[in-house]
């Protein structure tokens, strides 16, 4: 890897302005960051070490929701008692991912901020790849694009987002609090996310040096919670489709629901068209799969990857039936 | 020449679990793999490669952005020698002079004190290239509209071909039964190793070359280098370092890098060191050859196999590099342990413009043996019988001839294995219970045999060409050294070795160690492939033991009941006389073996393990995935020498054969591997691994080591066919090509609908 300076601010304030040159990258964990780097897909010029920020506590709100501060780990999240028992579905996402090595490292902050495992994007010498170098082509549209997304996808990047961890907060309504050179802001994280259209290497909202500093994670609609995830192994892999699923059911009918899923999008994908299908009826099969249609409805699928959409609405089905059992 | 082999019931080290002789050193940390080694003035050195399957080179240029009076560039201009890798034949171009045939053939070298700037180097060098049309698959290759290999022989773009006949098979056919035809396919698959490949080399005029690396095969790479640089002999020396795993991918391609490293150290007069990430490994060096085999079979009505006729085609990729004796491996393998009175089998390897493929364990039987045992799965089918019980009718007997008339002169006890394997499973019972619960679950659960055997050491007259040199010598600070240049990469070599010496001495195990794995200490006991380092090497490390005992008792009154302390002292009067305590044993065949390699008839193996095979599956018609559930292995291996190495070699085996049948697909565009990172070629996971149950029978094979046979390519030919017949006993659908992916058997059940009331939890 590059040359590199490396600093570890003390306080929020110092790393803000110690990141906001060109060039600057945080690291907390450094999983997917120090990968990158190795195989110089990224190459920042200083890293601003945010592992001294006082950033990981776990809060209990008074509004009933909860605080996760960015340098909480991954397993310190899922393995906390209210995250358990409140969030199941958050809880259930974070331990299907990596390995516990990899969670014992990886972090809140840095999960939301993981990046593609596209083979183009992490091999600088396989061709052209607009999310790593704008503007010279996307190699996976007719090349190996199995694992790839199916909803979202632009002329000009159809990679998948990978996390897990994204897609429970996505069904939870996640808010992710930002502070930055020009003040805090906190942005729901269905607004975080960008799709990629003509600006692939455009992940997201946050401008050059703002710092993720905590999560607030509302209520949840109900404890009926379910996070399932399809993949070619058992255990340390990406999801080829996952579903998180918060139920409320009355009577026998979906009050309200909220359903995300995970590898089949270019970001973490709220699935509003299902839930829409599925409130205010029963909660059968029939309306399971009428949700997961609508789920899928825009899916499109390339030379490879066409059984994602079967496989994505199975998955909807199964997740939706495990969390209203 | 049989063994007096001691008496098993009086052994004190062969047959125990000893600790592993390197073991200690890996477990702390102080191994020394070949990257851990630094020397004083080391540069490091990398490849250019080409990007495209096969054109001309017209121009090279190197931009100017990078400062190249730093840098030492190395091109074909450089060789001294010959520019050709040194394997069966002499094809491979150590650097592509003028014209290139598979993406990712290396074309220059640079090298530069720091490593940091290779990358950017490397893509720094453009070439200019007049692209030819590429050969990309089997097919492509058979219907020669390119020709890419072997243009001036009667076989364009065939690396080899063999036609094995026995019997009839064209008169057998009107008096069947039955005729069964199918066709069967595999993929390529990565070995994976923990350590990537890498080496360091040096040059001095005094000396002349020598390289330290991780390979499996010293005296490949000690010819290769003498040809490349035009040395003589004493002037190139190889030295293992500590290897961190082999699989048969360090059999070849270690030539090739130590050659590299080496033009590098010649031009630039300073170590250099190559060692390839992980990227660069999975492209750029070999993998199993795939292939496609078409059975078509006659049986008659009580399920006797009648005739069998089979054509195997292989893919070698763009050099022959070792495709001829894998296809032989292969094609000696086709028939699977059944006997047949008529039987024709017709194999070639193809050139394609894809990376070369080369060895990797189980050499050409995991492909073979995959298509025979799908197919008597089959066949069973067509005849209306229990495939365990078609199987059972066809074996192997002792007196039975083989598809090469070799005569089953030693015992095989299949019918025992297979007994064995239907108790241990408890086959017959699980069969019904699954068919009985798949009725109402969406995971169906299945279970599936596999028979097969596999030809220990090396093929037909191979030993004796190899004619193989071991043996042991004792030092000065009282310890006896192991001399051979099989080499430990993982699988046990020096433990297995060093246990018998200790045996064949009457000393104990740490009384031994190894000598140092470098050409010129050692000798040439052949290269460590083929499963042949226990049985065949152990076996001249016995005879060696004994001639030095015989020589002790002749020379130094050595008595019969000698302690350690008698054997040791008997050494040194020997030393006093001769000045050196060393006993070397060259091969020396069975008796009564022949071998014609023109019409492929005789002893085609000295020995042969056994095994029958059971894999239990669960299939998820909801996800599609494919899971393995339980596995049992009952296997005859000769003498086990090592109860601990010996399951730990069938558990590996297995594992491997999983990630071969359900997980592991190598993807090509343009011959060029595109998912070479782990987290896209998917290999499994101890979690997707079941739980393995090793059992052996032991018949000791009079002329291998205190009876043992081949062990390490075993358990890696049976896990494929085995668990694809369990999920056709748990699906009724047959799939006929691996690795099979989620998406495979999804595309057969996919066509069934969905009916979202069967999806459960
Ligand atoms: C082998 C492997 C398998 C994996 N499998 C899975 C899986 O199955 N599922 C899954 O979801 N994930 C998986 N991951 C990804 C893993 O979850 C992420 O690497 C991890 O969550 C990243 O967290 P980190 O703290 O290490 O981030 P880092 O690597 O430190 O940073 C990642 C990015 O976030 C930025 N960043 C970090 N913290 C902040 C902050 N507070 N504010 C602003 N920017 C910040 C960094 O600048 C960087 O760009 C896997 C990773 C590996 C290596
Ligand atoms: S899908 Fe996106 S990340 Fe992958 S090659 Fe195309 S542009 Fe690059």
């Amino acid at each position: 890897m590059n040359q590199f300076n490396y600093l570890h601010p003390a306080s929020t304030d110092q790393a803000v302005s110690s990141a906001s040159s060109d060039g600057s990258k945080f690291i907390a964990g450094g999983t997917t960051l120090v990968d990158l780097m190795k195989l110089y897909v990224e190459n920042p010029s200083t890293l601003v070490d945010v592992n001294d920020l006082p950033l990981a506590q776990v809060e209990s709100l008074p509004n009933g929701g909860l605080r996760v501060g960015a340098m909480v780990r991954n397993s310190d999240l899922a393995f906390h008692p209210t995250v358990k028992e409140k969030y199941a579905v958050l809880s259930e996402a974070l331990l299907s991912g990596a390995s516990p090595q990899l969670r014992n490292m990886a972090t809140t902050g840095g999960n939301l901020l993981q990046r593609t495992r596209c083979p183009y994007f992490r091999d600088v010498t396989a061709g052209p790849c607009n999310k790593r170098n704008p503007g010279t082509g996307c190699s996976a549209i007719d090349g190996f694009n199995r694992t790839m997304a199916i909803l979202g996808t632009s002329d000009h990047c159809i990679a998948t987002h990978p996390s897990d961890m994204d897609v429970a907060m996505t069904a939870l309504e996640a808010l992710i609090f930002i502070e930055g050179p020009k003040g805090k802001r906190s942005v729901p994280i269905n607004d975080f996310y960008k799709l990629p259209g003509d600006t692939p290497h455009i992940e997201n909202v946050l401008e050059p040096g703002e710092l993720i500093t905590h999560v607030e994670i509302p209520p949840a609609i109900s404890t009926k919670q379910h996070y399932l995830k399809l993949r070619d192994r058992a255990s340390y892999e990406f999801a080829l489709a996952s579903a998180a699923v918060v139920a409320r059911v009355e009577g026998g009918h979906i009050h309200s629901v909220r359903i995300a899923m995970g590898g089949v999008g270019t970001r973490p994908w709220r699935a509003h068209e299902a839930e829409a299908v599925l409130t205010g009826k029963p909660a059968t099969p029939a309306h399971f799969q009428a949700a997961a249609e609508a789920a899928l409805r825009g899916a499109k699928p390339h030379t490879e990857n066409a059984f994602k959409v079967e496989l994505a609405k199975r998955c909807v089905i199964r997740a939706l039936k495990v969390a209203t059992a | 020449m049989t063994d007096d082999s001691t008496n098993p019931a009086q052994r004190r080290v062969v047959g125990t679990p000893q600790i592993r002789k390197e073991g200690a050193e890996k477990v702390l940390g102080r191994a020394k793999y070949v990257d851990d080694i630094e020397f004083p003035g080391m540069w490091h050195g990398a490849t250019v490669r080409s990007t495209i399957p096969r054109g001309r080179i017209l121009a090279i240029h190197f931009d100017e952005s990078v400062p190249w009076h730093e840098f030492v560039i190395v091109t074909a201009a450089d060789i001294p020698g010959n520019n050709h890798i040194q394997m069966i034949a002499a094809d491979q171009p150590c650097l592509a002079d003028g014209a290139v045939n598979h993406c990712d053939e290396p074309i220059l070298l640079i090298a530069h004190p720091d490593k940091r700037l290779l990358p950017q180097a490397v893509a720094s060098v453009r070439i200019d290239y007049e692209e030819l049309p590429a050969v990309l698959s089997i097919e492509e290759s058979e219907s020669k509209r390119e020709i890419i290999w072997g243009a001036d022989t009667s076989t364009p773009n065939v690396f080899k071909e063999f036609v094995l006949q026995k019997g009839n098979v064209d008169e057998a056919w009107s008096s069947a039964a039955c005729i069964v035809e199918g066709e069967y396919s595999t993929g390529a698959q990565e070995h994976l190793y923990i350590e990537n490949n890498g080496m360091i080399a040096d040059y001095s005029d005094d000396g002349g070359i020598t390289v330290w690396g991780s390979l499996q095969c010293p005296f490949y790479v000690h010819k290769s280098l003498m040809a490349v640089f035009n040395l003589p002999e004493d002037k190139v020396r190889v030295i293992q370092t500590e290897t961190g795993g082999a699989f048969g991918g360090k059999e070849d391609y270690p030539s090739i890098i130590a050659s590299h490293a080496a033009l590098l150290a010649l031009k630039a007069r300073r170590p250099i060191k190559m060692i390839y990430d992980r990227m660069e490994d999975l492209a750029a060096t070999t993998k199993r050859h795939p292939s496609r085999t078409r059975h078509r079979t006659a049986v008659d009505k009580d399920g006797k196999l009648l005739a069998m006729e089979i054509e195997i085609a292989t893919d070698g990729g763009a050099y022959s590099t070792l495709s001829s004796t894998v296809l032989s491996r292969a094609t000696l393998h086709a028939t699977g342990p059944y006997v047949c009175p008529n039987i024709r089998i017709r194999s070639r390897a193809w050139a394609t413009n894809t990376v070369p493929y080369g060895a990797f364990r189980g050499f050409g039987a995991p492909q073979t043996i995959f298509a025979i045992e799908r197919h008597m799965e089959h066949i069973a089918l067509a005849v209306g019988m229990d495939p365990v019980e078609l199987r059972r009718r066809n074996f192997l007997h002792d007196g039975d001839t083989t598809a090469t008339q070799q005569i089953m002169r030693e015992p095989v006890i299949l019918d025992q294995l297979l007994d064995r394997a239907l108790a241990v499973s408890d086959f017959y019972a699980k069969r019904e219970r699954y068919a009985r619960e798949n009725a109402t679950n969406p995971v169906k659960c299945g279970i599936g045999i596999a028979a097969f055997y596999h030809g220990s050491g090396f093929t037909g007259s191979g030993e004796r060409r190899l004619n193989s040199l071991a043996g042991v010598d004792v030092t000065l600070q009282g310890k006896v050294r192991v001399l051979v240049s099989s080499t430990e990469f993982g699988q046990g070599t020096n433990t297995i070795l060093a246990q018998i010496a200790a045996e064949a001495l009457g000393i104990s195990y740490d009384d031994v160690e190894m000598a140092p794995s470098d050409t010129h200490l050692i000798p040439n006991s052949g290269p460590t492939v083929a499963s042949r380092t226990s049985m065949v090497v152990g076996h001249l490390i016995q005879r060696s033991g004994r001639q030095l005992i015989q020589t002790l008792k002749e020379a130094a009154n050595l008595s019969d009941n000698y302690t350690r302390h008698d054997f040791f002292a008997a050494c040194e009067l020997l030393r006093a006389r001769d000045g050196e305590v060393k006993s070397l044993s060259r091969y020396e065949a069975p008796p009564n073996i022949y071998w014609n390699d023109d019409t492929y008839t005789g002893e085609a193996y000295p020995a042969f393990a056994w095994a029958v095979y059971v894999a239990e599956v669960a299939v998820d018609t909801i996800t599609y995935s494919a899971e393995v559930i339980d596995f049992h292995t009952v296997q005859e291996v000769g003498t086990v020498l090592n109860p601990t190495l010996a399951a730990g070699q069938i558990e590996g085996g297995v594992a491997q054969g999983i990630g071969y049948a359900l997980y592991e697909k190598v993807q090509l565009k343009n011959g060029h591997m595109f998912n070479n990172q782990m987290t896209n070629y998917i290999m499994p996971t101890a979690q997707d691994v079941p739980p393995i149950h090793v059992y052996f029978e032991q018949i000791p094979f009079a002329y291998g080591a205190f009876g043992a046979k081949g062990i390490g390519e075993l358990p890696h030919d049976g896990p494929a066919p085995a668990i694809l017949n369990a999920i056709q006993n748990a699906t009724g659908e047959s799939f006929s090509a691996i690795p099979l992916l989620p998406e495979d058997i999804f595309l057969r059940f996919a066509s069934y609908g969905l009916d979202p009331e069967n999806i459960t939890a």
